[in-house]
């Protein structure tokens, strides 16, 4: 069963009349989940660590994920419901050498996690901008805004590098995101959204009043990207509770492969972006370059927003982000690594 | 035309103010610090409004003129959304022990070593977590071998140690639990077999730094209950 597909929107027209029985269904999923809970209330008591390890990672990425993934759904819902098409009529209209680098340069004034750029993203596809735009504002602004560049400075304060981490890490952060932005825009947004989600209303019904409508745009998103979420933790969690850390710090003084190992570490660990800096810098055996492909690839490709990128924009589209995002980093990093060792 | 309960819109916020209410339950039982750190609390009681006001919205709007029954798709995944707030609530509080411990160990950290001033005041975990990354750090601590020190930490047996030795250990993070590492110090002179894998103690004693590691001879090791705040905070 897909339990991670999208709600069905409730369909204009539908006909009028008693709605389906809906009790059977719903008392057989309460049930299932008090079943479920007993199972880990068991587990969880002191008889297997790596139980009470998972949950604990779990739980803490939910809990500071979960709210900017609402953030994100209730931006996403006031653009659909109170920003007028003219205005995104009007940005489509710029010429597209500059709708991608202004997207990007964007990414400075939102200061929310990788989680919450992903629903807006997705709204402002859907209400008509270029997708290469969409994208490129997506992946830009967990690692160019305020915020982040800021923890980045002080995880790094007191070394030699500190400001060639930091700004490496928004050049090389924009020119990834733009690369991706550019490679993506090549599809159209029906391609990009998925047929039948290019029109997307969430769980609204035609004619509804406009704060109903909010309401219903913010839980269908929400609902969608959550359920994404779960899976996307789920995932970091069984990797961080089973794979020790210094799993790859073999590889940290092979060329080339000490970056590979660091890109792979940011994905697998599924870090939030203003805390990966304290992080990276603690990877000393690693040099700086390695470190900086951990900060440039981490907040583009994670355990969880793999996941996220599949329900909002489809798996071609993930693939595609992963591809080009880690051959960026990887080459940006190896000229970093080039100039200063 | 009447309007009637549409189960999907109901049933979308009831899951939504399950989530709400794990973020209320987490916020008033004290159970934010298992989770985040200081720097990142707030986004618990912003997660906590946001999501009572998406769950209040869904439900004040879920009469409508043409209600969608639930599907058993649609039914299952809302289920599958709402299984992270039952597993959470379940759940007994609990914090990182000897097992992740061992895979996520401090091979170094950005502890701001440079503005710590390691060579006055009180010697803390911290302070030891600033000088395995930091030279500097390391040779100011150096300097106060010998010093009188208060640690509290859950005790980790390591495979061949004597009897009366364990490792002190504390997770120190930056944003929540994803990215915690353990500091550690090897405790000499502990009484044998009184203290268990995992159990929170305090350790008074004296403390040479050698090298990358940090040895306390115990003067005193007394079992003491979980701190209301478990994590040291970057």
């Amino acid at each position: 069963m897909d339990l991670i597909g999208t709600v069905r929107p409730e369909a204009p027209g539908r006909t009028a009349g008693p709605a389906p029985r809906s009790w059977p269904i719903v008392l057989f999923v309460v049930l299932a989940l008090g079943a479920a809970s007993l199972v880990v209330r068991w587990a969880a008591s002191s008889r297997f660590p790596q139980v009470d390890n998972f949950f604990l990672v779990f739980g803490s990425l939910l809990m500071e994920a979960f709210p900017f993934v609402v953030l994100g759904a209730l931006v996403s819902a006031l653009i659909e419901v109170f920003v007028p098409v003219r205005v995104f009529e009007r940005l489509a209209r710029l010429p597209g050498f500059l709708q991608v680098p202004a997207a990007g340069l964007g990414g400075f004034a939102f200061p929310v996690c990788e989680c919450g750029s992903v629903p807006v993203a997705r709204r402002l596809v859907v209400k008509g901008l270029r997708p290469s735009a969409a994208v490129t504002f997506m992946l830009a602004a967990p690692i160019l805004n305020p915020v982040v560049l800021g923890a980045t400075a002080i995880a790094y304060r007191g070394r030699e590098l500190m400001w060639a981490m930091v700004l490496g890490r928004a050049i090389l952060g924009l020119l990834a995101a733009m690369a991706v932005g550019w490679v993506v825009g090549r599809r159209s947004r029906e391609d990009l959204l998925g047929k039948g989600r290019a029109h997307d209303h969430g769980e609204v019904e035609p004619g509804e009043r406009r704060w109903s409508a909010f309401s219903g745009q913010m839980a269908g998103d929400l609902v969608m990207l959550g359920r994404y979420l779960v899976v996307g933790a789920a995932v970091a969690a069984a990797l961080q509770t089973f794979l020790p850390q210094s799993f790859l710090g073999g590889l940290a003084g092979t060329p080339v492969l000490n970056l590979v190992a660091l890109m792979t570490l940011a994905a697998v660990l599924s870090l939030c972006s203003e805390s990966d800096a304290f992080v990276a810098a603690s990877f000393v055996q690693f040099g700086p370059a390695a470190q900086l492909a951990f900060l440039v690839f981490g907040p583009m490709i994670d355990a969880k927003l793999v996941l996220l990128y599949s329900g909002a924009f489809g798996r071609a589209f993930t693939r595609t982000t992963a591809i080009v995002a880690a051959a960026v980093t990887l080459v940006g990093a190896l000229w970093l690594e080039v100039l200063i060792g | 035309m009447n309007r009637s309960w549409s189960p999907q819109r109901v049933a979308t916020g009831v899951v939504l103010a399950g989530w709400a209410a794990l973020f209320w339950f987490v916020l008033l039982t004290g159970r934010t610090p298992l989770y985040l750190s200081s720097r990142t609390a707030w986004v618990a009681p912003l997660g906590a409004i946001l999501l009572t006001a998406a769950a209040g919205g869904r439900l004040l709007s879920a009469r409508v003129r043409r209600p969608a029954g639930l599907g058993r798709g649609t039914a299952w995944r809302l289920g599958f959304l709402a299984l992270p707030v039952v597993v959470l609530l379940v759940l007994p509080p609990t914090t990182l022990g000897s097992y992740a411990a061992s895979r996520r160990s401090l091979v170094g950290g950005a502890f701001g070593a440079s503005a710590r001033d390691v060579s006055t005041g009180e010697v803390t975990l911290q302070d030891v977590a600033a000088a395995i990354w930091s030279p500097e750090a390391a040779e100011a601590l150096t300097k106060r071998a010998g010093s009188r020190v208060s640690f509290v930490g859950i005790v980790v047996h390591r495979e061949g140690m004597p009897a009366d030795e364990f490792l002190l250990t504390r997770f120190i993070m930056t944003c929540c639990v994803a990215d915690a590492l353990s500091v550690q110090v090897r405790v000499v002179g502990a009484p044998p077999g009184k203290f268990t894998e995992d159990q929170w103690v305090r350790v008074a004693g004296t403390f040479y730094p050698l090298g990358r590691e940090v040895i306390v001879q115990a003067s005193e090791v007394v079992g003491v209950p979980r701190p209301a705040r478990p994590y040291l905070q970057v």
